[in-house]
Order: structure tokens, then sequence, then C-alpha cells
């Protein structure tokens, strides 16, 4: 092991003492609150990361899928009493087979059509969601939701709820690394550069096409569940356009085409519009701002922002290490398809 | 069924097809002349109206200024906005469709929140110009704004035709949009004529807000809805396409009126979109829009 590889473990095992500890270190119970929240944006975050930065597919109706996994585990909790731990999966599933439904036009159209068409979809969830009284509780939500608890164990506040957030996103972060490493991963990007070409060397186009939503939709699924019983109360205007943009303002920031870029918008966005609180009305509109000139300037994100300080001749000359030509690759940050 | 009832369900429907299909226009023209998806041509159109409107609602200096003399200031004002915003858009042209999209949205969020900090979140009814009393003809009721809002679209709509295909600019604006380095080694300022598609886009925004004002109420958050839909009219008739802005707009207005009226009034926003999404799956480039043959 080299020095940059101890410097490295030493960064990560600093990195999980913060995260473990952070409960005790943050301010109040609201910092607490708030960590909760990124990591559930982080989660679906990385589902739209994979279906759009990996796979190329537009998938505008994220924020309804969201919605579809928080009143799947609303409904059963509410009605039928089903534990937080068979809910999340069974959120899961059928955020997963509503994605595929979405998925479906991804064989006619793409580009702005697909992008379009799914918003039109998400749209249309969220009527469902507003109008079918009986089932979802209409505008005024379901409310009353148990939080879970852990053989016997209640996790009943936003502390303990951390670790479970904090574990969810883990192991979702190493189910994304672990499906792009692989012969998935490979066929995604081959149809997000080059359709024709990857239908060409006999890539099952619209398999894969069909698995990116469906894998996207399941992280907001898992995210729904988690957000339906950590806040106990859900609206159908939470899951409306706005929160789907608000998850790709997100992904866009941190850097689309890469998980960790996820991570670092899932973190910044939501932390970024409490500091600007103190600005009062301002805040949106800096915060508009703040958007335009990362697509203008950097429209990789913060990822390529990085990549680009690291590629930098200044910084390698800095370093002690003179490490040979580092190839710069940009090929992540080409996400447009084709 | 009681036809007087459905003419007049359509009659509606055409109204608020021809508010869609004005701003539809913005998004077709504008994509057709800088390949940019313009997602904040329903701020624009919020902006638009409020141009419009405080003239006429008395909100400048206690000014009334006509309804005509104030729907032409607000157009001539969102008209110079437009110009600006070319400025905005050029490099923003240059990017995918993802930036694009993420650029625009940022910009309609500035635009939306400046006009909260300037007029309040909360909006104002507006009153019409003409009398409120519905006109009875043959039994079928309509609102005298109605029919000022699809008279003067149908206008604008014609003129724009005829300056599109009759006059210089006209076919100069054509030209850059068809190619737009062959039209610029032509001697065609490029950049002017990108300029003044957003200002006709933008100025089309203004007249459909403040033609609709009356009938709608006044808010900076009314753009985005409008703004949505009037996207999915653009999409319906072919992106890029003008009759198919037209055509998708009115399609797309008389569908939503029809559902609600005969449907379910609930699910309105919800079969209107279904169907735009059936219309795409069955023929991907709209009604009017050429067939388009995949780039490898």
């Amino acid at each position: 092991m080299n020095r940059l590889g101890i410097a490295k473990v030493a960064a990560l095992v600093v990195l999980g003492c913060v995260l473990l500890a952070f409960p005790f270190i943050a301010k109040d119970r609201y910092q607490v609150h708030v960590i909760n929240t990124v990591g559930i944006y982080i989660l679906i975050s990385l589902g739209l990361n994979i279906a759009m930065g990996y796979a190329g597919q537009f998938n505008l109706a994220m924020g309804a899928l969201w919605g579809v996994g928080a009143y799947t585990a609303a409904i059963l909790n509410t009605r039928f009493g089903i534990p937080f731990w068979l809910n999340v999966p069974a959120a899961m599933v059928a955020a997963g087979i509503m994605g595929a439904i979405v998925g479906l036009p991804s064989f006619k159209v793409r580009s702005h059509y697909l992008a379009i068409v799914t918003i039109g979809l998400g749209e249309v969830i969220n009527i469902i969601f507003v109008n079918e009284q009986r089932l979802t509780g209409g505008a005024d939500g379901i409310s009353r939701i148990q939080m879970p608890s852990f053989f016997g164990f209640p996790i009943n506040t936003d502390e303990r709820y951390y670790y479970l957030i904090l574990a969810v996103v883990l192991i979702g972060f190493f189910i994304a690394r672990q499906i792009l490493k692989h012969r998935i991963g490979r066929s995604f990007r081959a149809i997000r550069d080059d359709y024709q070409a990857a239908k060409a060397m006999g890539i099952n186009t619209a398999y894969y096409q069909i698995l990116a939503f469906v894998i996207s939709a399941s992280y907001a699924g898992v995210a729904g569940a988690l957000f339906a019983h950590l806040n106990t109360y859900i609206s159908p205007d939470i899951f409306d356009f706005s929160s789907t943009l608000f998850i790709l303002t997100a992904t866009m920031v941190g850097g689309m085409g890469s998980l960790a870029g996820s991570i670092v918008g899932g973190l910044a966005l939501p932390i970024l519009q409490e500091y600007l609180r103190v600005i009062k009305n301002w805040q949106l509109v800096a915060y508009g701002i703040a958007i335009m000139v990362v697509v203008l300037f950097i429209p990789g994100g913060v990822m390529e922002l990085m990549r680009r300080l690291r590629a930098s001749r200044a910084l390698r000359w800095l370093s002690a290490e003179r490490r040979p030509e580092e190839r710069f690759e940009p090929e992540e940050t080409n996400v447009s398809g084709n | 069924m009681n036809i007087g009832i459905f003419l007049q369900t359509v009659i509606g429907g055409i109204g608020i097809g021809s508010l869609y299909a004005l701003i539809a226009l913005g998004y077709s023209m504008v994509y057709r002349s800088m390949g940019l998806v313009n997602f904040a041509q329903g701020s624009i159109y919020m902006v638009g109206t409020y141009f419009g409107i405080i003239w006429y609602a008395g909100m400048v200096m206690g000014l009334h200024v006509p309804y005509p003399i104030a729907l032409i200031i607000g157009i001539s004002l969102n008209a110079m906005l437009g110009v600006l915003l070319e400025r905005i858009f050029r490099p923003l042209a240059k990017l995918d469709l993802m930036f694009m999209l993420l650029g625009t949205i940022g910009l309609g969020f500035v635009l939306d929140n400046l006009f909260v900090i300037i007029f309040g979140a909360e909006g104002f009814a507006v009153t019409s110009p003409l009398p409120n009393a519905p006109l009875v003809v043959f039994g079928i009721r309509i609102l005298p704004q109605m029919l000022l809002l699809i008279g003067v679209s149908a206008l604008l709509m014609v003129s724009l035709q005829v300056f599109l295909k009759r006059t210089r600019s006209g076919k100069a604006m054509r030209a850059s949009a068809m190619d737009n380095e062959i039209a610029s080694a032509m001697g065609i300022p490029v950049h002017r004529m990108n300029a003044m598609t957003l200002a006709i886009g933008s100025g089309l925004a203004a007249a459909a807000g403040i033609l609709a004002a009356p009938i709608v109420y006044v808010n900076p958050a009314m753009g985005s809805a409008i703004g949505l839909k009037g996207f999915a009219a653009a999409i319906l008739g072919g992106l890029g396409s003008i009759p198919g802005a037209i055509a998708g707009g009115l399609v797309f207005g008389v569908l939503e009126a029809v559902s609600a009226g005969y449907v379910s009034s609930s699910y309105t926003r919800g079969i209107a979109f279904l169907v735009m999404v059936v219309v795409l799956m069955v023929k991907p480039s709209g009604i009017v829009g050429e067939v388009t043959v995949e780039k490898v």
C-alpha cells in the first residue's frame, strides 16, 4: 500500500467516524432532520443518475415514483398495519412496476419527447394521488403513519432514524456501484453513447431501457417508504413535478453520470437552501442563478470541477508525488444519448 | 347529448386552446431557430402578463391605461425581454438537452421568484374590459372575453404566417432557422434573427397572458402549469412546426375541455396528458411534424 492509499484509508476512517457520530455532534434535532431528508434525496438522485446519467433515459417522473413508494408504504401501514420492514420491499416493487410502465414509451420516443412523456405520466400519477380519495386520502394525504421499530426497539426520533437512513443509503450506493460495474452498466453506457451501435452489437436495448427505468424507480420507491415512515404524514403536493426538478437539479449540480455526484448534489442543495434562508425572498432567486451558473460554466457539476482540478497542471506540480500524465476522460460527462 | 352544450364546451376549448397555441408557438419557433427547448416559456408568459396588466389595472402610478394600449405595451416590453434573453440562450443552445432543460428552468425560477418579490406571491383578479354577461347565440353562451381571446389570437397567428412568408425579415428568419451556417454565409445576421424569434415568441406569450388575464387569475406561479401544457401542445403538433404548434394548441385545449365536460373534471389534466402520450407513441413526430430519419 503506497502513501496515497494510506491517506485514502485514513480519510475513509475519518469520514466513517463523522457519519456515525453525526447525531451527537449536530447542533440540534432540526439539523439531524435536514440530514435525514438529504439521505432520502441522495437515494432518489442515485436512481435518477442510473437512468439518466448512465443509461441516457430521461426519467422525469421520479417525483411521482417517489410518491408511489411513499403511498404504498403509507397505505399498507395505516390500512393493514403492515410494519416498516415489509413496506420497504413492497414500496420498491410497486414503484418498480410503475417505473416499467413509465418506461414503456422509451421504445418509441427519445430525448425531448421522452422527457415530456415521462413528465406527463408523472403528472398523471400525481393526479391519481389527488383524485383516488378513498385510497389515498385525496389532497389531505395520509397521516399517522407509524415510525418503525427494530425488534422492539422503537426508531422514533430523528437521531435513531438517521442510522437507518445511513444504512440504506450506503447499501443503495454499493448496489448501484455493483450494477454499473458489470454487464448491466456496460450495456447502459453503450445505449447512452450510441443507441444504434449498441443495438447492432446485439445488446437487447429494449430490456436494458426498461431495466434502467425499473432500477431508478426502485430507488425512488425505497426513498418513498423511508420518507413516509419518517414524516408520518404525506400529501400529493410533495410529489409533484417540482420535486422531480429539485432532484434533477441536485443531480446535475453534483454531476450527472457520476454516483458520487449524487451524494455531493444531494448534500449540497438542501444545505445550500438552509443557508440561503438568511437572505429571505432572494434565496430562490439565488438558487436559480446558481443553477444557471453550474449549467453554463461547469455542466458536469461539482464532480467535473474536481476532475478538472485534479487534471490541472498546477495542482499536480504542487503535490509531492508527480504521477505520469493523467488521462482526462470526459466520457462520463457526455450524457445526452446521441 | 345536448349539441348546444357540446358546442359551448368546444368553443371554450378553442379559447383555452388558442392560449396554449400562442405559447406553443414560442416553444416551436425558438426550437426551430436555435435548437433550444426553452422551458422558461411559462415564466415568460407570466412576466408578459404582468408587463401588460400592471398598466391596465392601475398598478403603475395609479394609471389606468385602456386595455388595447396595455396589450401593446405588454407585448412590446416582453419582446424586449426576449431580445435580452437571446444573450443568455446563445451559450445554452450549444449544450446537451439536459443542460438546456436545466438552464432554462433555472432562468424561469429566477423570473418567477423575482416577480414574487416585486408583486407578492398572492395574485389578483382582473376585470374584463368587455361586459361580463355571456353572449347568447343560438342558445350557446360565450364570454365576450373568450371571443376576444380567440379573435386576437387568430389575428396574431395569421399575421405571423404572413410575416414569415411574405416579408424580407420573415424569410431571413426562416432561412436562418433552416440552416444557420449557410444563412450566415449568405449575410443574414443569425444572432439578430434568433433575437427576433425570441422577441416574437415572448410577445405572443405576453399577448396570450394579457388576453387570458380576465378569465384566469394573475399570480407569479401562473406560468408553470400553462408552460408545461404549451410545451405538450407544441410536441403534440410536432416541435418546430408553426402550423403544428397552432393545431397542437387547439387540439389540446378542445381535448381538455371536452374531457372535463364529459369524462371527469378531476381527471382533466391527466386525460389530456395521456392522449398526448398515446399520440406520441403512435406518431412520434406529432400531428403536423415531418418524419425524421434516425441519424446513426
